[in-house]
């Protein structure tokens, strides 16, 4: 156990430091998510009346772009450099590997969503609260374990971009509607309970997460 | 007595059989080559002797251990160098190698060894992206010795290492059962004890004393 968790932590760290040092997602997926703000911005009619109906839509549906392709990176990447094989090699276990691999995805996807919450305050006018960040971070962490597992699945097939979104989104879409109803309520936009879809994230993150696990040593292991 | 006994090692990709039937026998601390032509098999061979493939039929023992059941045990003493160095350009050599010291479970004090042996002390700080390809090949080897496998398996690991190739090889091949596949006859010849020869995923004969083939 010491030591899976031990493998994760070196897997989460080196994904980082390598993203770090080259800068080649999060800089991209921060101007991406910035992007789609301002394209929203200019396509709705925004007005005080309307901007919390609207933004919630807005900011979900630039979080599962951007982490399309930051979980699509994560074992893209170790595919084309061929270093997935030599980390398989190991006695490590997949899971762990797999842990990793996810939670470094999950904090890069993190560093994009700290660039785009403010950003949606901002062009939008809505308020910038701690219940919106977390309605966010918890949703990102059970979308997190369903990306990098498909992310795992197809790195190997030609046709992975295509791919990935196709099995993704439908199993993302409890996430969205669960999280864009939390993000409604701490918004204003909406008068359902705040609470209960906080209580149905948490729920959605523990099934997906105990299940990528299960499953994610069969798709790295063959 | 025989480290890894290979019966039937059969490998289809689809339509395509890329291993017929193989039988092969290793004993403990021999060094075998495997030769022949571009697409004879040899990568499938050498894939499946440390167990990065599941052969599609035939049976695999390793140090007495079901290879196709028991593959992780078999990895804590198997170092495999593949085609491909299958490294972290924007790690350094020495960041490559901790982490995959982590991976292995084993003290980090290796790295410094493992760098040493295959000649690269003097660049263990620089990226692995801005080494030679010949570097990033010697930084493979050296990882695959880090766990101090007891069987080593190597895929043309003389490509691009450089005129010293002979004598890099036979240090870490030293107190190992190797596996090598290689185009190099000369060098098979150098470090082998016994060669199989394939020709389109079929053994060709039985190994035998590589002067012999030669």
């Amino acid at each position: 156990m010491t030591n899976s968790i031990a493998v994760a932590l070196a897997v989460a760290r080196k994904d980082l430091t390598a993203e770090w040092r080259t800068r080649e997602l999060v800089p991209a997926l921060a101007q991406f998510v910035v992007l789609a703000l301002i394209i929203a911005n200019f396509g709705f009619q925004i007005d005080s009346r309307n901007a919390p109906s609207i933004a919630p839509g807005v900011l979900w549906l630039a979080i599962v772009f951007a982490g399309l392709v930051a979980f699509g990176r994560a074992f893209a990447a170790e595919r084309e450099q061929a270093s997935l094989e030599a980390m398989l090699m190991t006695p490590a276990s997949p899971t762990a590997i797999f842990a990793g691999k996810a939670l470094a995805a999950t904090l890069l996807l993190i560093v994009c969503e700290a660039v785009l919450i403010p950003a949606l305050a901002l062009f939008f006018g809505t308020p910038l609260s701690a219940a919106v960040v977390f309605a966010v971070l918890l949703a990102t962490i059970g979308m997190a374990s369903l990306g990098c597992l498909f992310a795992a699945m197809v790195a190997r097939v030609r046709a992975r971009e295509l791919l990935l979104p196709l099995l993704t989104l439908p199993l993302w879409i409890p996430f969205i509607v669960v999280g864009g109803q939390a993000v409604q309520v701490a918004m204003g936009a909406s008068s359902g309970s705040y609470d209960q879809a906080l209580a149905l994230l948490v729920d959605f993150d523990i099934l997906f997460v105990v299940l990528t696990s299960l499953v994610a040593r069969f798709v790295l292991d063959e | 007595m025989s480290i890894l006994v290979g019966n039937g090692l059969t490998q289809w990709f689809g339509s395509e059989v890329a291993l017929e039937s193989v039988d092969l026998a290793i004993d403990a601390g021999e060094h075998m080559a495997v030769l022949g032509e571009n697409g004879a098999g040899k990568t499938t061979l050498l894939r499946i002797l440390a167990t990065a493939a599941r052969p599609t039929s035939g049976r695999l023992e390793i140090m007495g251990l079901d290879a196709l059941r028991e593959r992780r045990r078999l990895r804590r003493r198997i170092g495999f160098v593949a085609h491909a160095p299958g490294l972290y350009p924007a790690l350094s050599a020495t960041e490559n190698l901790e982490f995959f010291c982590t991976l292995h479970g084993v003290s980090r004090t290796r790295v410094a060894e493992a760098l040493t042996m295959v000649g690269l002390g003097e660049v263990a700080s620089r990226p692995a992206g801005r080494l030679s390809r010949g570097m990033q090949q010697r930084l493979a080897i050296g990882r695959a010795i880090l766990h101090d496998p007891k069987l080593l398996v190597l895929d043309e690991p003389d490509a691009s290492l450089g005129s010293d190739a002979a004598e890099l090889l036979a240090s870490v091949m030293r107190d190992r059962t190797v596996v090598l596949a290689t185009h190099d006859h000369p060098l098979a010849n150098k470090l082998c004890q016994r060669t199989l020869v394939l020709r389109h995923g079929r053994s060709v004969g039985t190994p035998t004393r590589l002067h012999l083939v030669q």
